[in-house]
């Protein structure tokens, strides 16, 4: 849980934020970048001394380990500030409390020598994760394009890819527009930043502790609860993987891929079909819904299989009761206006959900080794899995199906339990009965 | 036994043994006997033993990797409906991955032997593949694999599902259809083709092709030189798909015009004389007792509906097919010497045929007299000695 690791993030944001610094929020950043590089140099230069200190005593100096953790809440306060998760312009020190997207860094601990001495190696996996979702000059380069020897070619130090650039980029307009932040998009950035710190304090030594992939929100003070969404995620899943299936997952998964295709083209059509429907009648055609939800449930499965987010091989029918599932409320009135302009409403959605499939190829690829080495999937990759899942099903059934008129949520949430026989009841929703 | 099943079933065997019948004529004369050749008569000691050195080593990995696969199929037979708690499918879903993770084995078991196959040729010169493209290779290769036995166990379920253990008479006339259909787009899957650029070879297959009524079979030619030294051509496709593939080794300086023409003549022959749609009756011959003998053995798993018996399904195909296979290499024998007489009958040159059947020896390394029991099991084609003996016998005869 995050309350108890040594590095977490404590958020007091009221998304508020003011159009002038957005509109120049790159340009006024320019001092910290500079200061963010020489940091990074030096921070680069004293993890050396830190290495070796730390495998001859087996924990940090109390002036190292503070010089490190201030190192991370400043990298943390300024991307914050950069890629708009926060509003205030931030110090130059790094120091605790004085920035609304903080991180709390628990005090130096004893720490096997062992794990100091092959540090660098067992973050790589924790590297992977942190230059999809946020890059950094230690988080590789994402989707920069250029590549150098820092990963990340010439925009790495300003987080020249990852998930999280994308969202800053959609951000900015938005809080140009609204003056507010979008709340699913400053928490997708609150995860991805307090994984870059966890992921930054276990390479600089500052914890043993491997950083936590669970995209569990920290919730911001003050905030109530998460949005209704109209398609939610249930997980069942125990865990445990079958290392045969496992090995075999991506060819298993074949005669799914050919059967979601056949389908697909079929889907295509339906969707063509609900649209010009909901066009005239101002709601989804219920055989429609039924139809087209059950597709996107399908999706979800497979999905699910192939990346290792669920362990049981898939039905072929996107019936619910799925360990993996996605519960898509009946069809409900639509605005015509938005349902005419649905595919150009969603294109936001779109960019991010395409830019979310990159974190759920390295799940699926980091559980590949970890499932086939330990026999169970890690929880915290398993729901950054459920939650681009979620957040695709989402995306599908608001922008290509129109299965609901409720935009997605960007943010992530903790996956619900399935509830007991929810699809036996009277009045359950249709979807649970396709 | 009731009397009416007694009969139908004697109908059946009677329908059985004629159209094996049919299907066993050819235009090699009854009469052809074919005069006792050494191999030392066509090849030196040297080559002779070098080659039967090189086979021995490939039919005893070949037993034994046959040994393996039936024994880990034989064990996942009995295991194997254990996994059907990885599967939250239905009876077909579920049994689709168990027949998957069934072939799965088969490959994890097949590696060692299959690496062993490529150590052994890649010391003979024989092949220029390395271990990681054979492995790879094979592993790509699984995942259609996957696809095909996924369609097999649709057809075969979907139809128990309702006929119960009657699934077998329409399953195996599906699983024939669809012989066929692989045979006639498989010349379409052949990758790196190209056509016949030597004009005299060109001219001397449209020719043949010509003499033999088979006017449209084109001949294309496979690019493989960067994998393997080994010369092979193949008659491929069905009715208008029909055309030869040569592989370029065999268009190398070591093979003269003459020796590619009875090549050429030889593939054109399995298309005249209907090899290739008897081929397909042939495996028909088989498929329907096949599929009956699995349906029964599968009862007790509850028949092939049940994916719990999908396991044990599969090892009865994989031991049946085992079984048959000396029937099937019999066959196959025959068919190639009807072909080897046509290419003799048409190009008239059973001194370039002599030379090339000898090649086969000195070049692919073919043991020109392999035991017996080799010749049995392993051996699709008349061994070299044979071959060469058939190109006297038709010499002696004068030919035509």
């Amino acid at each position: 849980m995050p309350d108890q690791l040594p590095i977490r993030v404590v958020v007091e944001d009221d998304l508020r934020r003011s159009r002038l610094t957005v509109a120049f929020r790159l340009i006024l950043a320019i001092p910290h970048i500079l200061w963010f590089f020489i940091w990074s140099l030096g921070a680069f230069i004293l993890a050396i001394v830190a290495w070796v200190i730390g495998i001859v005593r087996g924990r940090l100096p109390d002036g190292l380990h503070d010089f490190f953790a201030s190192y991370v809440r400043y990298s943390t306060h300024f991307f914050a500030y950069v890629l708009l998760a926060a509003n205030p312009y931030p110090g130059f020190t790094g120091r605790q409390g004085s920035y609304p997207l903080d991180v709390e860094i628990a005090g130096p601990e004893p720490q096997r020598r062992l794990t100091i001495a092959f540090r660098l190696f067992l973050a790589i996996p924790a590297i992977i994760i942190a230059s999809t979702l946020l890059s950094t000059p230690f988080a590789g380069g994402g989707g920069s394009g250029q590549n150098d020897e820092w990963g990340g070619g010439e925009y790495a130090f300003l987080g020249g890819g990852g998930v999280a650039f994308l969202v800053g980029f959609l951000a900015w307009f938005s809080c140009l527009a609204r003056a507010r932040m979008p709340r699913g998009f400053r928490d997708l950035l609150t995860y991805a930043l307090r994984y870059n710190a966890q992921m930054t304090a276990y390479l600089f030594f500052v914890t043993a502790r491997y950083p936590d992939s669970d995209p569990a929100e920290p919730r911001a003070a003050g905030d109530e609860g998460i949005p209704p969404q109209a398609v939610r995620m249930t997980v069942d899943d125990d865990g445990r993987r079958s290392r045969v299936t496992v090995f075999f997952r991506l060819f298993l998964t074949f005669p799914h891929l050919v059967w979601l295709t056949l389908w697909g083209v079929a889907a295509l059509l339906a969707a063509l079909a609900n649209w010009v429907a909901t066009l005239v009648s101002g709601r989804p055609p219920r055989v429609l819904h039924r139809f087209l939800s059950a597709y996107v449930r399908y999706t979800v499965h497979v999905a699910a299989f192939l990346f290792l987010v669920a362990n049981p091989f898939p039905g072929f029918t996107g019936a619910p009761g799925y360990p993996v599932d996605v519960e898509i409320d009946p069809p409900e009135p639509q605005p015509r206006l938005a349902s005419a302009f649905r595919l150009l409403l969603a294109l936001p959605a779109l960019l991010l959900g395409g830019t979310l499939l990159g974190l759920l190829f390295v799940v699926g690829m980091l559980g590949w080794f970890a499932s086939l080495a330990t026999g169970r999937m890690p929880e915290g990759l398993r729901n950054a899995g459920a939650f681009t899942l979620r957040y695709g099903a989402q995306v599908d059934a608001y922008g290509l199906y129109l299965l609901t008129a409720r935009y997605p949520y960007s943010g992530p949430s903790r996956p619900a339990e399935p509830a007991a026989e929810p699809y036996d009841e009277p009045g359950a929703p249709l979807a649970a009965t396709a | 036994m009731p009397r009416p099943r007694s009969a139908l079933i004697a109908l059946a065997l009677a329908g059985w043994g004629l159209a094996a019948w049919f299907l066993w004529q050819t235009e090699v004369p009854d009469d052809l006997r074919l005069p006792h050749v050494e191999p030392g008569d066509a090849v030196s000691a040297g080559e002779e033993r070098a080659a039967s050195d090189f086979e021995e080593f490939l039919r005893f990995d070949f037993l034994l990797s046959q040994v393996a696969v039936v024994g880990a199929l034989a064990l996942y037979a009995v295991f194997g409906p254990r996994f059907l708690r990885e599967s939250a499918s239905g009876r077909i879903g579920s049994g689709m991955l168990l027949a998957m993770l069934g072939l799965a084995f088969v490959w994890i078991v097949s590696i060692p032997f299959s690496v062993a196959e490529l150590w052994w040729s890649r010391r003979h010169d024989l092949s220029e593949e390395s271990y990681g493209e054979r492995v790879l290779g094979g592993w790509l290769a699984l995942g259609g694999e996957f696809l095909f036995i996924c369609l097999a166990i649709l057809i075969v379920m979907g139809l128990a599902g309702p006929l119960r253990d009657r699934w077998w008479i329409p399953g195996g006339a599906v699983f024939v259809g669809l012989a066929g259909l692989f045979t006639f787009v498989y010349p379409y899957l052949i990758p790196e083709q190209e056509p016949l650029r030597d004009p005299a070879l060109s001219a001397s297959a449209r020719e043949y092709a010509r003499d033999l009524g088979v006017e449209g079979v084109g001949v294309r030619v496979e690019r493989v030189g960067e994998l393997t030294d080994a010369p092979n051509a193949e008659a491929v496709g069905l009715g208008p798909t029909r055309r030869v593939i040569l592989w370029d080794t065999l268009l190398d300086p070591r093979f003269s015009d003459d020796e590619v023409r009875v090549v050429l003549a030889h593939e054109l022959g399995h298309h005249a004389r209907d090899h290739l749609p008897k081929s397909i009756a042939w495996y028909a011959l088989f498929a329907f007792p096949g599929a009956f003998v699995i349906a029964r053995v599968t009862r007790r798993r509850g028949g092939m509906r049940r994916p719990e018996a999908v396991p044990l399904g599969l090892f009865m195909l994989v031991a049946l097919n085992l079984l048959a296979l000396p029937v099937q290499n019999a066959i196959t024998r025959h068919l190639e010497a009807e072909a080897d007489w046509v290419a003799l009958e048409t190009t008239e040159k059973p001194d370039a045929a002599r030379a090339l059947f000898a090649r086969f020896t000195t070049e692919a390394l073919a043991d020109p007299e392999p035991p017996t029991w080799a010749f049995v099991l392993v051996d699709s084609h008349p061994t070299v000695v044979e071959r060469i003996a058939m190109a006297e016998a038709w010499a002696e005869r004068g030919g035509r």
